[in-house]
């Protein structure tokens, strides 16, 4: 929740994946309650209009759900389920662009395999 | 050396206000400086002293070796175009935009006065209006004219877009620019719309209570500002033995703003995210508050 805004990209989706962030390095984690839309309104600087779509957006996908009266809180499983979509999204976000520019360079598969099977941690 | 403006050791009193606290600014020949700094930090002041209008508390201001200060020959060569302000200053309320600039002229001996009409046009200004008629962004493009019309070596002109529409502001950037590509004049420019000129600075200077906090090329500074936040243990161990700006925390999260050294990189990982900054962002994390 302290990163900061950037240009980049629609204000409510840098709120969604944020909290994703979040929720995968444990920082908020299942059961817990997440900030208000006029929390993140204030701490961003934002209108709270942005902030709840960036909320229900995540309420959508069933990563957050809503305790009347109480707030939000990180449904059970969300983690999982942020894993898996990020899974998905792999994909599309890396694989494609790096076969892309790969085949730009000249760059076999071979030689790909290659340098990841290099980039052991 | 030697081509240079030099401030050592400054300080400025009003009264029983300290404004500059030991000051040290060196101003290199043929650059556009942006001097940012909050409120009250000593903007006007460091310009009204460099310009030689307003005598220094103690310390010294040197161009070229010589001393500023009722120094006929060096103030000749620096511009400080002030803020202009009909409601306080009686003496210049009813003057009309045309006498004004002539006055401004007697004190500019490379006065370029086809280039202030060019101005005038540019910025849709009336020479026959008196100032106590103009708005407030109308008074700022007088002021913006004055100090590029003066085609004086050094000008500093004084939070120029200051009530200045968009539309105007863009065009004031542009002649700017032009004029500086053209004459290669040195500019010092204050402002708090720190965004819009943070890519016509060439080097940006920041004031914090009366003091240089830090004095660096724009581009250098940002690719050294980052943002990092994450997991608050995470970011504590990465941030280890360096300084670090605005610290927020939120339970377990945490996020500060760090200056790395030239070339240095640091990468997100699993548990933090590195961000790069905007020079306004790195600026509110320098001067601002604490986040409470």
């Amino acid at each position: 929740m302290n990163e900061i805004l950037t240009q980049e990209k629609s204000i409510y989706l840098q709120i969604s994946d944020m909290i994703k962030n979040d929720i995968l390095r444990d920082i908020i984690r299942e059961e817990e309650r997440v900030p208000s839309t006029n929390e993140f309104a204030k701490l961003y600087a934002i209108n709270p209009a942005t902030a709840a779509k960036g909320v229900n957006i995540l309420v959508e996908e069933g990563v957050l759900y809503k305790k009347r009266g109480i707030g939000m809180f990180v449904a059970t499983g969300a983690k999982e389920k942020i894993m898996n979509q990020r899974k998905e999204e792999f994909y599309d976000n890396f694989i494609k662009s790096l076969l892309n520019e790969a085949n730009n360079l000249g760059i076999t598969k071979e030689e790909l395999v290659a340098m990841i099977n290099k980039e052991e941690k | 050396m030697g081509n240079e403006l030099v401030c050592k050791n400054l300080y400025k009193s009003y009264k029983k206000t300290e404004v500059l606290k030991g000051l040290d600014l060196q101003l290199e020949k043929g650059k556009i400086y942006g001097l940012i700094g909050r409120n009250g930090a000593g903007k006007t002041t460091l310009l009204s002293l460099m310009a030689g209008q307003n005598p220094v508390t103690s310390g010294e201001i040197t161009l070229d070796g010589q001393k500023v200060w009722e120094n006929q020959e060096m103030m000749d060569r620096i511009c400080f175009s002030r803020e202009l302000n009909p409601t306080t200053n009686f003496s210049i309320s009813e003057l009309k935009v045309k006498e004004y600039l002539k006055m401004a002229s007697i004190y500019m001996p490379n006065w370029d006065k086809e280039f202030a009409e060019e101005l005038l046009k540019t910025f849709e200004l009336d020479a026959n209006k008196k100032l106590n008629k103009l708005s407030k962004g109308m008074l700022s493009m007088v002021t913006i004219t004055v100090a590029l019309a003066s085609k004086a070596e050094f000008t500093f002109m004084d939070e120029p877009v200051a009530g200045v529409d968009v539309v105007m502001r863009e065009q004031f950037y542009r002649i700017l620019l032009d004029e500086f590509a053209e004459s290669g004049r040195t500019f010092v420019i204050s402002t708090h719309i720190i965004e819009e000129a943070a890519d016509v600075f060439e080097e940006v200077i920041m004031l914090d209570k009366g003091k240089i906090l830090l004095k660096e090329n724009a581009v250098e500074l940002l690719d050294r500002a980052r943002h990092v936040s994450g997991v608050a243990e995470a970011v504590d161990k990465v941030m280890e033995g360096r300084e670090t700006y605005r610290p927020e925390k939120l339970g377990r999260s945490k996020g500060v703003t760090v200056l790395l050294k030239q070339g240095e990189t640091l990468e997100s990982d699993t548990e933090i995210s590195v961000q790069p900054m905007s020079l306004q962002q790195v600026f509110v994390a320098m001067c601002g508050k604490e986040v409470s």
